[in-house]
């Protein structure tokens, strides 16, 4: 028979019993299979040796520092370690995308301006698994339908204070009036300026893309081939106040909603178009679909599986509120005169809400 | 919601005592100091306390817990500053076996090594070093029972390059 993996060899260090009959018989027997064992086992020592750390802990004193904390501390944020099962890890990402991200993340923008873009929102903290996953990336890339010419970068950086912010992006910063239980301290500011791309649609691209997902090109609408479309977005500026540990806690974001415009073709042909290519990829398509030319709508992918959307009114508009289905994070965001602004965080949709609404 | 003060369980403390060690092990396996590894604890027990989480699964729930805070700290960069964590500046020698003696420049290159690491594959490792076994960790972190092994095996070959050198079998 096969050689065990080493998957199954490093079990069968911890945990023999877990491996099935077959598979120990055969090591037993087999000289390649002890020798690889021992390594694993003795690698497995090392690196255990290498986690140790040395010393002890005072339980009492460890338990008068935490009644002393507990008594005094707020409710929230409750379930930022809160994950038995390890299952918010992923819930949580999503929303971060779909809600952090598409209050400043451009439709239509490159891979590099995505990578730009995402560390203002990057929160890896609140998600430790990479939030700067391919899975974002591929969203705006529309570099398989032609060339995507970055004309501006946002250059996000840390700033000093909302006064800063305010004086690199034209942006005031919105204010929050009470914080919620919970967020406490000083928030770190972040301001961006403007994103702008140029895409020029190619037909031979288009081919080639159709061609790689095993179908043939629709026909091209006359004057298609080599049209432009100018995406922008930004400026943004963002407060973010985090937990000790790193742990964002609620994110306020104000940022110019993402605008499109086109050269020679009208726009929705050149969505519609785009739209009707085999292999377009689905966070894709939904991202095209929700663009418009005056960035009077929000291009908010909703994973429907993750996340629970509905509206709210907040500074006389329609707002989408979006709720983790673990209930662990939410994001409130709207457009107002071209203006995105966005509030979210691992509190309750009302908490958010009453922040949203109360921002000066 | 509640507001205000929070509503501490009544078994928090008992808890909290037989936990409380073994916690701050699990978060100083990751960050490689005692100070920072407590500040994960109290925060992990107060998640803990305003959760409901039955005291008899506590344990897991703990664990899984302060590895993932630990990992976002340790990614964060910011834990405690070095001289913070001077004093824990003696090599960790494992009982019965002298040679292995882990200097403490090995210690922190196997700490960077840690933050860089895919989240799930470090906290894969932590749990299993944690002493949970191969089924929980596969329930902790998503992963099908089959695939740990290999997980912890191959994030246990990317730290043991930082040690630059390898484990010869006795």
């Amino acid at each position: 028979m096969r050689h065990p993996s080493e998957g199954v060899l490093r079990r069968l260090v911890d945990e023999p019993a877990g491996v099935t009959d077959d598979d120990r018989a055969h090591v037993a027997s087999c000289p390649t299979c002890l020798r690889a064992l021992e390594t694993t086992r003795a690698e497995a020592r090392l690196v255990d040796a290498a986690l140790a750390t040395s010393g002890s802990v005072d339980t009492d004193a460890a338990w008068n520092r935490f009644a002393t904390t507990a008594a005094t501390a707020p409710t929230r944020p409750r379930a930022v370690t809160a994950a038995p099962r390890g299952r918010w890890l992923p819930a949580m990402r999503r929303p971060v995308v779909a809600a952090l991200s598409a209050v400043v993340l451009v439709t239509g923008a490159g891979v590099a301006a995505a990578n730009d873009w995402l560390p203002i929102f990057r929160t890896e903290q609140v998600d430790p698994i990479e939030v700067t996953s391919s899975e974002l990336v591929e969203l705006p890339d529309l570099s398989a339908y032609g060339d995507l010419e970055i004309t501006s970068e946002a250059d996000p950086q840390p700033v000093a204070d909302a006064a800063a912010a305010q004086e690199r992006t034209g942006l005031a910063v919105p204010e929050v009036s009470e914080l919620p239980e919970g967020v406490t301290g000083d928030p770190a500011y972040q301001a961006a300026g403007v994103l702008s791309a140029t895409f020029t649609f190619s037909a031979e691209k288009a081919a080639r893309a159709a061609a790689a997902a095993g179908d043939v090109l629709p026909p091209t609408p006359a004057g298609l081939d080599g049209s432009q479309l100018r995406l922008h977005a930004g400026p943004g500026v963002a407060a973010v106040w985090s937990q000790p540990t790193g742990v964002p806690t609620l994110v306020v974001a104000r940022v110019g909603a993402p605008t499109v415009d086109s050269s020679g073709v009208p726009f929705e042909t050149v969505r519609d178009y785009l739209l009707s290519l085999p292999g377009l990829p689905a966070g894709l398509a939904e991202q095209l679909r929700d663009l418009s030319a005056d960035g009077g709508t929000l291009p908010l992918p909703i994973p429907a599986d993750m996340v629970t959307s509905s509206t709210a009114a907040v500074d006389g508009t329609e707002a989408t509120v979006l709720t983790s289905r673990d209930g662990l994070f939410a994001g409130v965001v709207w457009v107002k005169n071209g203006v995105m602004t966005g509030v979210a965080g691992t509190l309750s949709a009302d908490e958010l809400l009453s922040v949203a609404r109360d921002l000066r | 919601m509640q507001r205000g003060r929070v509503d501490v369980r009544t078994d928090l403390e008992e808890v909290f005592r037989s936990h409380y060690a073994r916690v701050v092990a699990v978060a100083a396996r990751v960050l490689g100091s005692r100070d920072s590894a407590e500040d994960v604890a109290q925060e992990v027990f107060l998640s803990f306390g305003r959760s409901s989480v039955p005291a008899d699964e506590a344990g897991g729930w703990l664990t899984v817990a302060a590895t993932h805070t630990a990992l976002n700290l340790l990614r964060s960069g910011r834990r405690r500053s070095a001289r913070e964590e001077a004093a824990d500046d003696a090599p960790t020698v494992v009982p019965d076996v002298a040679e292995l003696v882990i200097t403490r420049e090995e210690r922190n290159s196997v700490r960077a090594a840690l933050a860089r690491l895919p989240h799930r594959q470090a906290a894969a490792l932590v749990l299993r070093h944690s002493g949970l076994s191969y089924a929980e960790v596969a329930a902790a972190l998503d992963l099908s029972p089959g695939s740990v092994g290999t997980t912890v095996r191959r994030a246990e070959s990317v730290l043991l390059k930082e040690l630059n050198r390898h484990a010869s079998p006795e």
